[in-house]
């Protein structure tokens, strides 16, 4: 009657309802979930930390025949991952980093971890800086030199075509001008160098306009995706339920 | 008075008529119809367009707590992938994505597809560690991050990468994402660089997010569990045989439908509360 | 008599295969055979790829003269060999059919890494000749001449990323050298930095102290540095007002900074015998635990205000109904785009996204953040200045304004 139920489903559903009780109120059973996932999710990102990070990235590469003699197989670092020459030495690098970064865990060293730091920083800067550039900066502006009437064939063609689809000129030049305007005014908004006053501060006014429906959209949108989860919660607790009613 | 009773009314009420509402329409599989919208149509259209043959790479960027959002709308793909006999290239940039990917694996791929070829046809190349940095690096140079796949078998001399050195040479780059590193990270760092499409499949929460860089940077982009659903109605709906298996967006449209009118019932009727017990005062 | 009557019959009988089809591949192999070549591609030319690392080349040449939509010319295909030996075909390049392009060019690209078997050294001479394939067969063109790759510096296709770089750059150093020098650079008020002290005061009036959240991020996080500006700001104010101040926090390193930061404004207030190391403490790394905690805060000792600024997930509605629910004037700033429509909703001033670095900039006036916060107002005006041009552009059908901020890769 009912198929798939075994000891992982019920420690499974057993956590789900004790974690939903808090909904009601705060309780015991509760704690006791909420501290085992805090344990549980602990341990399992260090052990995933070693296995996908530690292991094949820094160790396979400057020891690869010690691990394999650990593990008593090459599984863990297949030949065909091993490196030699300055593209293995060169691994000591990162070694002597992650090190330097664990001395901030003692009070009189933690400044040495500031070396680590800064390499992480710079890397990260010099990656984004170009990117997030390109990405997000030049590439949005091209996208938002729009035509105001896109797909214009006249005045005839425009109001005989009013419709709310999708792919009518109406809804396609409303979408242009809310993308432009919207835009430019949110920009508008946070402009910090001049008071919002006169058309400035209309605009200004405009442009946060929009972004509180933005906002509102991206609420609804999380809202949504809540709703999806506990949906999936219900699935999985209720899922035997669901097959036989609806078989 | 009511008004403000219903302003001080306890939220487990509230608790009670959403779970009613989520639960009340699984059971009785309340179904919707489903209009595919324009962005993620985009993503349908160009995965019908490419020939066969063609390298699709397909990166797992999530964890277990948006499954049910994000795993229907990677099934869908999956499937649509290797119908359409697309060559799979599978990895992940999240270490909790690579189990997600195996699962995926092993109950989509192999169960549905035995007849595809590990190797050939399909390969799991897991997870690597450096979030926009593999990215950076694969742009270029596929084989400098992933040597071999999950199970040891070397990368440069599977039959599958045979013509593939780096990004340049996917047809199409499909990221499903729920956070960092995601979809965003996929758009600056391979579709804008390499200039290969990027399409992606997010949670809800970051939908409004990437929108931005709809149709330019992103060709497509399935937001939470409509797109989704979507995606399932038009993969159904071109390739029938599809029909019988489980559609998990689809299947959470009609509870979806309900409990958003639950919520937008009772934010009409606070806000009404609110006004109306406002106006009482002021006027007493 | 009978012999010729026979061999008239035989005669008769044997003309049905004459008058046969042949059978179809020698029909096909006829026709073959009887098919024009078609004429070969023409002006064949290796040069070196732009703006690239030097593993590959550009071979252009001029279409067969025979293809035409509808002709006979099937694709191209194009062959190399170094220094006239073995040719071998790299790649095909499909028919310019209705087109009708005058040039067509194929990119020859390879691997940089010496074990791979496509590798491509940088500066070995190649030549190419290209093969038209037609219906007719297939002709081989005239090889061109000896090309070697080269490795450029400087990647002319990215010039306008490079000069929106230089120029941002340039004005950061601008702004920030003119901050220095004690330039007084002008900030907008903003509604939720005057409410501020009115907060602080509202607290000290109820005899309730202020909870202050830097949220969940980490202290090298640019909305937590900004938190860390205004936390200075409040613990001066707090000090002035003999108002207590609880800062739980989520990060160590962020809790010993913190602990800086308040200990620091009590002693610009002239009262560093006021400041409790013990309220400025770490809670927990678990991101529910310490919502939790932090509510447990709130509905204990009921603070009149709560400041929730810094990166915060998905626990920042929890945090601001909870202090709503207690009674509290909420005043909050992230730059997580995805939690302010939380903090709209629940608090009473809200700093969205870059306020919270302006709000950082304007009270603690530090000429970085000054020079950095003026610079990005630039590059935003310059931003909103091509958009005009571009609406203005489109309008008039200069597409190519656009194509400026197009980025050839």
């Amino acid at each position: 009657m009912f198929a798939n139920i075994d000891l992982t489903f019920w420690v499974g559903a057993f956590l789900t309802v004790a974690i939903f009780s808090f909904l009601y109120k705060d309780n015991p059973v509760y704690k006791l979930a909420e501290h085992l996932f805090v344990g549980i999710s602990a341990a399992y990102w260090m052990s995933v930390g070693i296995w996908t990070t530690l292991v094949p990235n820094l160790l396979c590469r400057l020891c690869p025949g010690w691990v394999n003699s650990l593990a008593g197989s090459d599984c863990l670092c297949p030949p065909a991952s091993h490196v030699s020459g300055y593209e293995r030495w060169i691994y000591l690098v990162p070694l002597v980093l992650g090190i330097l970064l664990l001395m901030r865990l003692s009070p009189k060293g933690g400044w040495i971890g500031r070396w680590s730091l800064a390499f992480i920083v710079g890397i990260t800067a010099g990656l984004n800086l170009l990117r997030y550039m390109q990405s997000d900066f030049m590439a949005q502006v091209q996208a938002t030199m729009i035509t105001l009437l896109p797909g214009w064939q006249g005045f005839g063609h425009f109001f005989g075509n009013l419709s709310l689809s999708l792919d009518s000129p109406l809804v396609a030049t409303f979408s242009a001008w809310v993308v432009f305007f919207g835009t430019f005014c949110g920009l508008v908004y946070f402009f910090f160098s001049k008071e919002h006053k006169g058309w400035f501060g209309g605009a200004s006014r405009f442009g946060i306009w929009v972004l509180m429906v933005t906002f509102g959209a991206g609420f609804g949108y999380t809202v949504m995706a809540r709703i999806s989860l506990l949906v999936g919660r219900f699935r999985y607790l209720f899922g035997d339920l669901i097959d036989m009613m609806n078989s | 008075m009511f008004w403000e009773r219903l302003l001080r009314l306890d939220r487990r009420w509230i608790f009670l008529f959403v779970a009613v509402s989520v639960l009340l329409p699984l059971l009785f599989n309340l179904e919707c119809h489903q209009v595919p919208t324009p962005i993620v149509r985009g993503i349908f259209d160009k995965l019908e367009s490419l020939p066969p043959g063609s390298h699709v790479l397909l990166s797992f960027d999530y964890g277990p707590s948006t499954v049910p959002e994000i795993s229907p709308m990677a099934h869908a793909v999956i499937r649509h992938c290797l119908e359409r006999d697309l060559k799979v290239v599978f990895m992940a940039l999240w270490a909790t994505g690579q189990n997600l990917l195996t699962s995926t694996v092993d109950s989509v791929v192999k169960l549905e597809f035995p007849h595809k070829v590990n190797g050939t046809d399909y390969a799991n190349f897991g997870y690597k560690a450096g979030n926009q940095g593999v990215i950076n690096v694969i742009a270029t140079d596929f084989y400098k991050m992933f040597t071999t796949d999950i199970s040891g078998m070397p990368a440069r001399t599977m039959p599958l990468m045979e013509d593939v050195e780096n990004m340049s040479d996917m047809s199409l780059i499909i990221s499903f994402g729920g956070g960092f590193p995601g979809i965003k990270e996929w758009v600056q760092f391979a579709g804008d660089v390499a200039h290969v499409p990027v399409a992606g499949g997010c949670t809800a929460v970051s939908a409004p997010l990437l929108y931005p860089y709809y149709p330019q940077q992103l060709i497509g982009l399935m937001g939470g569990i409509k797109g989704a659903a979507e995606y399932e109605a038009m993969l159904t709906h071109t390739y029938p045989k599809f029909d019988p298996l489980p559609k998990r967006g689809m299947l959470a449209m009609g509870p979806q439908t309900v409990a958003h009118l639950v919520i937008m019932f009772f934010i009409v009727v606070g806000n009404l509360a609110y006004f109306l017990s406002r106006s009482h005062k002021a006027k007493a | 008599m009978k012999r010729w009557i026979m061999l008239g019959v035989c005669l008769l009988s044997a003309l049905p295969l004459w008058a046969q089809e042949p059978p179809a591949a020698d029909t096909a192999a006829a026709q073959v055979a009887a098919a024009p070549q078609a004429a070969p591609a023409t002006a064949v030319t290796a040069a070196d790829a732009p703006n690239d690392n030097g593993h590959s080349l550009v071979v252009t040449f001029v279409p067969s003269a025979d293809d035409r939509e509808g002709g006979p010319v099937i694709g191209y295909e194009v062959y190399r060999s170094v220094d006239g030996g073995e040719w071998d075909m790299r790649g095909t390049v499909p028919a310019s059919g209705p087109a009708g392009d005058a040039t067509l060019r194929y990119r020859d690209a390879g691997s940089k890494d010496e074990a791979s078997q496509d590798y491509f050294p940088i500066g070995q001479a190649y030549q190419y000749r290209v093969r038209t394939l037609s219906v007719g067969g297939f002709v081989d063109s005239e090889p061109s001449a000896p090309m070697g790759s080269t490795a450029e510096w400087f990647h002319f296709g990215k010039l306008e990323l490079f000069l929106a770089l230089v120029i941002f750059t340039g004005l950061m150093i601008i702004f920030i050298g003119r901050a220095k020098k004690g330039a007084e650079l002008y900030i907008r008020p903003l509604a939720g930095i005057d409410a501020v002290d009115e907060a602080i005061g509202r607290a000290t009036e109820m005899g309730r102290p202020i909870l202050y959240v830097l949220g969940l991020g980490v202290a090298s996080d640019i909305a937590t540095i900004a938190a860390f500006t205004v936390l200075q700001r409040v613990a001066k104010k707090v000090a002035e007002y003999n108002t207590k101040i609880i800062v739980p926090c989520y990060d160590p390193i962020v809790m010993s900074v913190a602990q800086e930061t308040v200990k620091a404004g009590f002693m610009d207030a002239g009262r560093p015998d006021m400041y409790r190391e013990d309220d400025v403490y770490f809670v927990t790394q678990s991101q529910f635990a310490y919502v939790a905690a932090v509510n447990g805060t709130m509905l204990r000792e009921r603070p009149a205000t709560n400041f929730y600024l810094g990166l915060f997930y998905a626990e920042s509605l929890i945090l601001a109904e909870t202090g709503s629910l207690a009674g509290s004037i909420q005043i909050s700033g992230t730059d997580q785009v995805t939690q302010i429509p939380f903090f709209v909703v629940a608090c009473d001033y809200t700093l969205i996204g870059e306020e919270l670095y302006a709000a950082s900039a304007y009270l603690g006036r530090e000429p970085l953040l000054m020079g950095t916060l003026k610079a990005q107002d630039w590059a935003k005006g310059a931003f909103a200045v091509a958009l005009l041009i571009g609406l203005v552009a489109t309008l008039a059908g200069w597409s190519s304004i656009a194509g400026w901020f197009h980025l050839d890769l």
